[in-house]
Order: C-alpha cells, then structure tokens, then sequence
C-alpha cells in the first residue's frame, strides 16, 4: 500500500526521497519510520516500477531523484481500483455492520469486469 | 558529514545490522540514510542533542530499516493488517462457493444412503473436508449435521431391538437363547 503511495508522488513528477517522505509524513503520518522509505525504494527500482537519475542539489551532495516507469503507471491504476474496491466494502460493513445479505464485495465480485 | 557521535553511533548500529545486505547494497544505504539525516538537520536548523536525538527517532530503528530490506515488510502501522484483508478480499471475490470437490461432498452427503445405507454419506464428508472453499466453520456444520444424520437411524435400530430383548430380559431367558 505504502509503495503505491509512494507511485501517487511520482506521478505528479520526479522527486527525492527526503520529498516523498515529507509529503507522506504531511499526508498523515503514514510512514511510521522514515529510514524504511530507502528500502521501499529499493525494491520499487528492482522490480522497474521507478527509475532513478542523479541531479545537483542546491547545497550538497548531488540527489536521487525517482521517475515512474510505464509499469509503475499500469501498477498504480491497479493498484487504484483495488483499492476503491475495498474502501467500499469496508465503508459498508462498518455502516451497516455485519449481516446475513450476500456480501458487497462478493457481488461486486460477481459482476463481469 | 558530522563527527556527531549520535549520529555516528546510528550509522555503526545501522551498518552492523546491514550485514545480510550486499556489499553495494549496504553502501548505498547506508550512504541514503546519511544524507536523509543531513538534510533533516539542515531542515531543523540545529544540530543540539534533543534536534539530533529526533530526527534519529524518526528514522527508525537501524535494524527495522534492514529488516524492510530483507523481508519486503510493509514499513507503515496497518499497512500489513490492510493488505491482508485485500488480498482475501480479492480471493474471496474470484472464489465461487461450489467447485468440484464441493458437488461430489453434496452429491454424496445427500444421495449415498441411497447407494448404501445408513453410513452411504460418510465418504461425503472427505469431501467437505478436502474443500479449499468452505470455511472450517461450514466443514463443521456439515460434519454434525451428516453424523446425525447417520447416528439417528443406527440410534432408532438400537432402541428397536433393546425393546425386542425387553420383554426376554423380563421372561429371564438367557441371552444364548435368542434365536
């Protein structure tokens, strides 16, 4: 969930990690422990869903700065409905709490997509 | 870069617990979370111990950062919590309630008496169990509800035949005389 967070950022453009994890702390607190974003994107590198280049900082060393790849995109739009998918079905549970009706998401997930 | 022990110290801890990293891998980290806490000292404008104390907490724990690296664990509070309950979701939609396994346990539970009797609808219940659909609570349902099922009529023969000895019992023929 985290690493597509980490994705939304860079769609709207290429950032460093000390930006993407102030954007994630102002969003809310949603990275608990900062050093944690360097493996997260490490592992986003690996598997091609970001790409980096080195650019000259202002003052200091020069930084890495992360783009989104063509798969980082297809990834975050999956990501994106999935995740609609469940806010839903956990919205309704929580509104009208547990009941004897057929599941929301088991019928949204009947449905032909 | 700093010669403020604090620091130091972080780094050392951080680069002791890298240990399971590749070489290159460990480097670059470590250079990362370097420069993440210059440029988080430089944000907060001092470098006292509470400042520095700080931004090290915030970093988290060397070895969380290194145990992120090794497992791919989702570093956010819930996260895990949440990608769990997506994952069964996302199965759980895909899942039908019935698939092979599930029609032959209902095929047998429901006509194997027929087949044979009384105790016909017992290898139903292999079948049940062997589901990956159904949920443990389901399979116990089912496991009753076939028990009784089966119990009942051996419980009515039982009962037929202890009256039958009854009224023997009560003429005080011993049992070596039934027929």
């Amino acid at each position: 969930m985290l690493e597509h967070c980490v994705l939304a950022i860079l769609r709207e453009g290429e950032s460093y990690a000390f930006e993407i994890v102030r954007v994630l702390s102002q969003a809310g607190e949603l990275l608990t422990s900062e050093g944690t974003i360097y493996p997260l994107l490490a592992r986003l590198r690996r598997d091609g869903l970001v790409t980096t280049s080195w650019r000259d900082s202002e003052s200091g060393p020069p930084r890495r700065y992360y783009r989104l790849t063509d798969d980082g995109r297809t990834s975050l739009t999956a990501f994106g409905a999935e995740w609609a998918r469940f806010r839903d079905a956990v919205d309704a549970i929580l509104a009208e709490g547990p009941s004897d009706r057929p599941r929301p998401w088991a019928r949204q997930g009947a449905r032909p997509a | 870069m700093t010669a403020d022990p604090l620091v130091q110290d972080y780094l050392g801890r951080l680069e002791a617990a890298a240990w399971p990293l590749s070489a290159d891998r460990r480097t670059e980290l470590l250079q990362e979370v370097r420069e993440h806490i210059e440029d988080a000292l430089s944000v907060e404008g001092g470098r006292d111990e509470t400042t520095v104390r700080n931004v090290l907490d915030r970093l988290g724990r060397p070895e969380e950062i290194v145990s992120t690296e090794v497992d791919g664990a989702p570093p956010a509070a819930g996260a895990a919590v949440i990608r769990e309950a997506a994952a069964t979701l996302s199965t759980g939609a895909d899942h039908e309630r019935f698939g092979g396994v599930e029609i032959i346990a209902l095929l047998l539970i429901s006509f194997g008496a027929f087949v044979v009797p009384v105790v016909g609808p017992l290898p139903g219940l292999f079948f049940v169990w062997a589901s990956n659909r159904w949920t443990t609570h389901n399979k116990i349902v089912a496991t009753a509800l076939v028990v009784l099922l089966v119990a009942l009529p051996l419980l009515l023969v039982f009962v037929v035949a202890l009256g039958r000895l009854q009224p023997m019992g009560a003429s005080a023929q011993p049992m070596g005389a039934f027929p």
